[in-house]
């Protein structure tokens, strides 16, 4: 009874607080009407307006909403995005995988059961795909091979968006690629230049070393390039190219990755286009952008380095957790006014004061997400980043089921993982118009990004995209361990 | 010319993923054969001319799919609680090594002998750790100047020449996108029937000689065999049909050559009635197993030597008795599962003969209609006195013989006038390597 009761105060409340302007305004306007309906005509002609006066406050008005108009940020819409689908030949089960550890570190069988350990409690599925290279015994991580895959990992990828949305290559007037351990010269986006055809005055970046949340910051970079290039679209490939970066080595906190990075890609297609406004799929409400680098830990938890036999790797620190708790924390104190209703921002602000003034042993408020946000894309960086999130943000197990879904069935793609997870939710028609969408990346840096989206139209399931085959046999149930 | 080199090793998974937990356990026939394995060649001349490479990584991609339909191929094995071997399909893969020569096929197979032809099928013995070993192997040759060569190997426990054979018409059937081969079966042997379980004296004694004969258990016997080699003969239509003329009535093509290799060998080695055979054969159809019965299959009988006249009938004769029907195999399946540890490994003295008759191997067809030129069949290891393969030859009516006998005798075999049978003159399409 009391739960209730609470509930219905809470909802009231919530109620009252959003919707403020309106209870304000509403009596206000019915009493200004019911007072000039109840005056005389008479006191009507005391009310003359002067035409000087008429003139001045309509060319006022004019002028305000001119300078308004100039002023506001173009809109950026998300007209359609294509994710890479590995071939099933690419497929690496965890027996087999396992295999191969032991075939190559047949001297260490401490790292190899570590190894082991890692991908049994990992969230993996036996889905997920490592690159041809890869498969050797011993595996073959050429130049040659990496170029290999980074071609066929994004000109896929391009192919399809170019497929969905009848985009040109000579309509393309923005490229942003962001892959970050592989850098040949000339640049990924030189080889799209090359391969595509694309414009002379094209406008390319290439963006390498910043981690699994580049995916936010390529889509930052872009929407600040359209807000200068009026009438323009831009091109945004999110990938990692796992061939270069295979650890050979035997350090135990550097294996990590070997076990949970695999091969995906993603291509997304942002204009600013008065005529793209009707068939895009989302309009781009916010990006928000923490850096943690200032802090020494938060600089050296993801660390590449060679390990003492001079093998390279990327070093994971044992706080990653604590620091990723962090940023977050950053990052939402950022978000949390631009997007929370007025109510959470109310009671965050009443629990903040009541906390310095009256009684710091209060619990802080955590506002709800819930409440701002329909759907939420967490990056896919490991089983413990999701759960980490989940119980942060108080977030039900249907919300963070897109990221666990997709960290069973593609594995951590790096800064592609939060296309996959979006076409998750769109491959189960869980997209309606309205539905603000939170895309949260974290990556080395130490940084946390976030992105929020808005739906512009409802999403039918499509029979393309990488989850059109095995849609229907998700969500599965992930165990805690899997026996190998 | 001629020269074979490796490109890379890798392991090969089926699109399809094993659901997990599941076991294909091996009956008796299958766990006999511990320490042998397969070896199958595969020779093509193909019509169009592709990039080095393209068909490889073609063969690469059905073969994934092909193994979709192969649970315990692509398993590894593992002990059971009673210590007995099974698979464990666990979705491991099959190895696949990839190969090029330089030449055409033509000329490789002109020149070809055993060890060369070996290197064209990769094999590794079972490993230490026997969780990471793959019991199948798969390799893939390119010839510079077109062609192809494909070998599979495998571990005798899980298949034999026949499942080995079917594995590789269903890889080309669905290479070339037609019509496939049955899906695979993998079931128990069928149980002898439960009265006959007491009676131990009824048992035929010589049908389970061979095997007892090959009760080596670890080391096989007290010195190294002598080096053998590998040397293959074909026999036109007309040359069997006159030898199965000569071997008497009912006499099949396996028969009648067979008596006719045995009585050449016991003349080159001087060994007189000491020297006796044992055929091996497939007992899929005494069984009444489908076709598609996966797995091993063979039977051993012993043929006795003592008695026996110099002539090709009589020995035809005493081979075509040798020769089991359904009750006499499920008697040796009977006995197998009483004992336990017996293993042929190669220890005993026998001549041994494998009836290839029905191994489909001609039937494998990669691209257009080019079947292959010519196959080459293995069963190692060739232990005590030697061992012949009669399968079919590309000509219909035709056979191939593949004799491996210690290097010497061989030498003698391929010197043979084979002045006795008149018109049975076999053409040496593989001899000794030229030094």
């Amino acid at each position: 009874m009391q739960d209730i009761l609470l509930k219905y105060m809470k909802l009231g409340y919530q109620y009252l607080v959003n919707h403020i302007l309106a209870f304000l305004l509403i009596p206000t306007a019915i009493a200004v009407a019911v007072e000039i309906l109840r005056s005389s005509p008479a006191r009507w002609n005391s009310f003359a307006i002067d035409p000087i006066h008429l003139i001045f406050c309509s060319f006022l008005a004019v002028f305000i909403a001119t300078v308004y108009f100039m002023s506001k940020p173009r809109s950026i819409y998300l007209v359609d995005y294509a994710c890479y689908k590995p071939p099933v030949t690419c497929r690496v089960p965890f027996s087999t995988f396992m295999e191969h550890s032991r075939l190559i570190l047949k001297d260490n069988p401490k790292s190899v059961d570590f190894q082991m350990r890692i991908l049994e409690r990992s969230g993996l599925g036996e889905e997920t795909c490592l690159p041809p290279a890869i498969h050797y015994i011993p595996p073959t991580p050429t130049m040659d091979a990496a170029r290999g895959e980074a071609e066929t990992v994004i000109f896929s990828s391009i192919d399809s968006l170019m497929k969905s949305t009848g985009l040109k290559p000579k309509q393309i007037d923005i490229l942003v690629v962001n892959c970050s351990l592989f850098s040949p010269t000339p640049s990924l986006s030189a080889m799209i230049v090359n391969k595509y055809k694309l414009r002379s005055n094209i406008k390319s970046y290439n963006l390498s070393g910043m981690g699994c949340s580049a995916g936010l910051i390529s889509i930052d970079l872009a929407r600040d390039l359209l807000q200068i290039h009026p009438n323009s679209n831009a091109l945004v490939i999110s990938t990692e190219i796992i061939t270069p970066n295979y650890y050979k080595g035997s350090e135990r906190a550097m294996l990590l990755p070997n076990c949970l990075f695999r091969m995906g890609g993603a291509a997304i297609l942002l204009s600013n286009k008065r005529r793209d406004r009707s068939r895009a799929k989302y309009k781009l409400v916010h990006v928000v952008r923490t850096h943690k680098g200032a802090d020494d830990k938060a600089y050296k938890c993801v660390y590449e380095q060679e390990d003492p036999q001079g093998k390279v790797g990327i070093n994971l620190s044992k706080d990653l957790m604590v620091i990723a708790g962090e940023a977050l924390k950053s990052n939402i104190t950022t978000i949390g006014p631009l997007v929370l209703p007025a109510s959470e921002q109310l009671l965050f602000l009443f629990t903040l004061i009541g906390r310095k003034i009256f009684n710091p042993k209060w619990k802080p408020y955590i506002p709800d997400f819930k409440q701002a946000f329909e759907h939420f894309c967490i990056h896919a960086g490991g089983r413990a980043v999701i759960d980490e999130l989940q119980k942060n943000l108080q977030l039900s197990a249907e919300h963070v089921e897109a990221s666990r879904m997709t960290l069973h069935r593609f594995g951590n793609t790096s800064s592609s993982s939060l296309w996959y997870e979006l076409g998750y939710i769109e491959a189960k028609g869980r997209m309606k118009k309205g539905d603000r969408v939170w895309q949260i990346a974290f990556g080395s840096g130490f940084k946390c990004n976030s992105a929020v989206w808005k739906c512009n139209r409802t999403i039918k399931t499509t029979s393309d995209g990488p989850w059109q085959d095995c849609i229907n046999t998700y969500p599965v149930h992930i165990p805690e361990i899997v026996k190998i | 010319m001629g020269e074979v080199t490796f490109i890379c090793k890798r392991t090969v998974i089926s699109t399809k993923a094993v659901e997990p937990g599941k076991f294909s356990p091996l009956s008796v026939l299958d766990r006999i054969m511990e320490g042998n394995h397969v070896r199958i060649v595969l020779y093509y001349n193909l019509p169009t001319r592709r990039r080095p490479g393209e068909l490889t990584k073609r063969l690469r991609e059905t073969i994934s799919e092909a193994l979709s339909a192969y649970p315990p191929v692509i398993g590894r094995l593992v002990r059971t609680p009673e210590g007995h071997w099974t698979v464990k399909c666990n979705d491991a893969g099959v190895r696949m090594v990839e190969a090029k020569v330089n030449g055409t096929v033509q000329e490789w197979l002109q020149n070809v002998d055993r060890e060369k032809e070996l290197m064209l099928v990769h094999w590794e013995e079972i490993y230490h750790k026997p969780y990471f070993w793959s019991t199948f192997y798969v390799q893939i040759t390119e010839f510079e100047c077109g062609g192809l060569a494909i070998g599979l190997s495998c571990s005798h426990m899980l298949s034999d020449p026949t499942s080995a054979t079917m594995l590789i018409k269903v890889w080309a059937d669905t290479t070339l996108g037609g019509q496939t081969a049955p899906a695979p079966v993998f079931r128990p042997l069928p149980t002898p029937p439960q009265q006959a379980a007491a009676a131990n004296t009824t048992t035929n004694p010589t049908s389970i000689d061979h095997y007892k004969s090959g009760t080596g258990g670890g080391g096989g016997g007290a010195c190294t065999p002598p080096p053998t080699s590998t040397i293959t003969l074909q026999f036109s239509q007309e040359s069997v049909a006159r030898c199965v003329a000569a071997a008497g009535p009912h006499a099949t093509p396996f028969d009648a050559l067979t008596a006719l290799l045995w009585t050449r060998i016991r003349r080159i080695r001087g060994a007189g009635p000491e020297l006796s055979l044992s055929i091996c054969f497939d007992a899929r159809s005494v069984l009444g197993l489908e076709s598609g019965f996966f797995g091993s299959c063979m039977v051993f009988n012993k043929v006795a030597g003592a008695g026996l006249s110099e002539d090709v009938a009589g020995a035809a004769t005493a081979i075509r008795e040798a020769g089991m029907d359904g009750d006499g195999v499920m008697e040796v399946i009977e006995w197998l599962e009483r004992e336990s540890e017996v293993r042929l490994d190669g220890g005993n003295n026998d001549v041994v003969c494998v009836n290839l008759e029905s191994v489909g191997v001609y039937g494998a067809v990669f691209e257009g209609d080019a079947a292959p030129l010519r196959a080459a069949c293995y069963v190692e290891p060739v232990g005590g006195a030697g061992k012949v393969l009669i399968m079919p030859a590309v000509e219909p009516g035709g056979r191939v013989a593949a004799v491996t006998l210690p290097e010497d005798e061989a030498k003698k075999l391929l010197e043979d006038t084979w002045v006795e049978l008149q018109g049975v003159v076999p053409v040496v399409v593989m001899g000794l390597p030229k030094k």
